[in-house]
């Protein structure tokens, strides 16, 4: 097993691009997060966010500069990385015709865990789901669905959590269920966290960072920021219209 | 250290499929429904042609017309499955290469449109060939070409239809982009197919070498489209 | 940015040189004819159709050549040198199938025959208008240009299998070269048909450059706009 760079840091760029002809998504991004942080990315539409985290997640390769997560380059090392990283969006990523269990023990499968009953067993009951797992997931509800796929996301233990917008289409109940959820696993760890809600982002997270046409204008940790000025420079962002 | 395998994730992806598909008979209804549709618009079509036309002169056309317009079906809905909850993403997400995914979802393919096939032509043959002359060579022919233009239609088609699902008109650029890219593995198969029907001497002889083209664009095409496929993923 | 002077002489001498084909072919160049003496007038447009069918072909070479370089590099000029190469394409497949037709009609009395080189041809201008399809159909700049590189691709090496099946069948189209050793054209008729092709090709290399150059302009523009923006 090759060494890796680990030096405490969960996530580490070095003036990522990402561009296509003299669009530029991502424009000279560098940044570092250490391990068991929280970082929560804003930005209006259009700004970068989602490229940053494909970029991040191997799903996108970048133009120049380097990223490295978890201690692996994601270009060099990208499915090594993949092992080590997990993703929670809006959108499930389950199958709406398998069961619950069979979608898990697919993920598990691909992922090449050892005793793949046990550990779905396991994540089951700890979103508890352990009542409907052999309901097909196109029956579930929204909130039950996000519970799934954070069970999804957890089971081959990543070090670092992706969460794109996982609040959005979700009902308060809903909320309050995943955010107990974030909060029994923060400890584990490393979150990185998309968010459109200032409010819920500032709330969850140790550092944050503003993105605008592809550029870092803020990236400072949460005990450093004055929530007044940190709305405004967001406000500002978002008003130049670069979205 | 938990290591992934390639073999174990090749059987996972085709075995979700399976199960999906044993689950809903989606794509098997719709295909073998499509070949059905196709029937009544051949009996429409041969309507004036009189009880004297021996229909196995178009019959290799017939059903090559409607495999290929039935196939694209498949292949469209075998990667909305993957499209529709931001699965095809999650798939990626995880260590697997992705050669990998092209292989279990062309195997895939290839079995749901072999089934179909095999279910519609004997419904072919009760419609339109009874009490005519019937298959001039050993039938067992027949499956060879099926399974011979099947693999070529399944694998490029893979390949088109895991672009076209990210596209505007999705089923309709499939079939913009399917139809003439397929024009010599179905000219081959269709003459393979009539070389087997029809019969005769040295039929056999000019049925291996059609088989020949088949097998040649089979091997070009598939290892292009397996070329392309991380390309056409990664972006 | 320089204008592209090489791409403007050959636009001239490429239409000097076809035009002067044009006069040679009917006044210098003698008609051929039937094998029972008659004079094959309908061959004339042969110094015209080949020279676009052949250009058509190159030209395509360029597509695929450009997918690959682009896929590998993943710079946007690529893509638009790829583009272009499938514009010129669709404009030389477009006058082949045109004259090809006119000749059918004069020469087998149908304006169209399932032959092979029109075969291919059809096949061949359904590849180049879904290449143009497909980019419309693809709203993410980056995922369109990968998708149009991986389609002209597997498009270059469908249309080869596509020709030599049709000619594998059945051919009844004349074979003027490559039949024997000599290409069965008196000195006139090759020197015209010659200058034709040569014509030909310079005028393709010069729309191809120009629309090059146009694009280029336009990418300069939007950069422009992006920095002023910022």
């Amino acid at each position: 097993m090759e060494e890796t760079a680990r030096n405490g840091l969960a996530v580490e760029t070095r003036e990522l691009t990402r561009s296509f002809g003299v669009r530029k998504a991502l424009n000279n991004i560098t940044f570092e997060l250490p391990e068991g942080a929280f970082l929560s990315i804003f930005g209006p539409n259009g700004a970068g966010k989602t490229t940053l985290v494909k970029v991040l997640t191997t799903l996108l390769n970048p133009s120049s500069g380097t990223a490295r997560v978890s201690g692996y380059d994601v270009v060099n090392d990208a499915v090594e990385l993949r092992h080590h990283i997990g993703l929670i969006s809006h959108n499930p990523l389950l199958y709406p015709d398998l069961t619950a269990e069979e979608n898990l023990l697919f993920f598990a499968e691909m992922y090449g865990l050892k005793d793949p009953k046990g550990r779905v067993n396991k994540l089951l009951a700890d979103v508890e789901l352990d009542h409907r797992r052999l309901d097909v997931t196109g029956t579930f509800s929204r909130g039950m669905l996000q519970r799934l796929s954070i069970a999804r996301a957890l089971l081959h233990k990543p070090d670092v959590l992706f969460l794109d917008e996982p609040y959005s289409g979700l009902d308060p109940h809903a909320m309050d269920i995943l955010d107990g959820l974030i909060a029994q696993i923060r400890g584990e760890h490393t979150f990185v966290m998309i968010s459109h809600d200032l409010d819920k982002g500032l709330e969850l997270c140790s550092h944050a960072l503003i993105l605008a046409s592809g550029k870092v204008v803020l990236f400072e940790e949460r005990q450093n920021i004055d929530v007044r000025t940190f709305r405004e420079t967001y406000r500002a962002t978002v008003g130049t219209g670069v979205a | 250290m938990e290591r992934s395998n390639s073999w174990r994730q090749f059987k996972a992806i085709l075995r979700k499929d399976l199960v999906m598909e044993l689950r809903t008979k989606e794509m098997v209804t719709s295909m073998g429904l499509y070949a059905l549709l196709t029937m009544v618009v051949y009996q429409i079509a041969l309507a004036e042609a009189g009880d004297t036309f021996d229909v196995r002169l178009v019959m290799p056309g017939l059903i090559w017309v409607a495999f290929i317009f039935m196939s694209m079906l498949g292949l469209n809905r075998s990667f909305v499955h993957e499209k529709d909850q931001g699965c095809m993403d999650a798939l990626l997400l995880s260590p697997v290469d992705r050669p990998v995914i092209f292989f279990a979802k062309f195997a895939g393919n290839l079995l749901f449109l072999m089934v179909v096939e095999l279910l519609s032509l004997p419904v072919f043959s009760f419609l339109f060939l009874q009490g005519r002359a019937g298959i001039g060579n050993p039938i067992w022919l027949l499956g060879v070409v099926l399974l011979g233009a099947s693999i070529g239609i399944s694998g490029v088609g893979t390949l088109l239809a895991t672009m076209t699902v990210n596209t505007k008109g999705k089923d309709v650029m499939l079939s913009v982009l399917f139809v003439p890219l397929m024009y010599p593995l179905l000219r081959a198969a269709v003459g393979a197919t009539f070389a087997a029907v029809i019969g005769g001497p040295g039929t056999v002889q000019t049925f291996w070498l059609f088989m020949a083209w088949v097998a040649g664009f089979d091997v070009i095409m598939v290892l292009v489209a397996y070329g392309l496929y991380e390309f056409v993923v990664g972006v | 940015m320089k204008r592209n002077l090489l791409a403007e002489i050959m636009l001239g001498l490429g239409g000097l040189l076809t035009s002067a084909a044009f006069f040679m072919t009917f006044f210098w160049a003698a008609p051929s004819s039937y094998p029972d003496g008659r004079v094959d007038f309908a061959q004339k447009i042969f110094y015209f159709h080949v020279p676009v069918a052949e250009a058509s072909f190159l030209v395509f070479i360029f597509t695929a050549f450009y997918g690959i370089k682009f896929l590998t590099t993943r710079e946007r000029i690529y893509d638009t040198k790829a583009r272009i190469a499938t514009e010129v394409t669709l404009f030389f497949v477009l006058l082949t199938m045109a004259t090809g037709i006119l000749w059918t009609k004069v020469e087998w009395g149908v304006w169209w025959q399932w032959e092979p080189r029109l075969t291919t041809y059809f096949i061949l201008t359904l590849l180049v208008i879904a290449y143009f399809v497909l980019r419309n159909s693809v709203e993410d700049e980056e995922k369109r240009a990968v998708y149009a590189s991986a389609f002209g691709i597997l498009a270059f090496i469908d249309a080869p299998i596509s020709f030599f099946i049709t000619r594998w069948l059945n051919s009844i189209h004349p074979v003027v070269f490559g039949a024997g050793n000599s290409s069965g054209l008196e000195p006139p008729m090759l020197i015209t048909f010659i200058i034709a092709q040569v014509g030909m090709l310079m005028l393709g290399y010069a729309f191809y450059q120009l629309r090059l150059r146009e694009e280029e302009l336009k990418e300069r523009l939007e950069a422009l706009k992006i920095e002023i923006g910022d």
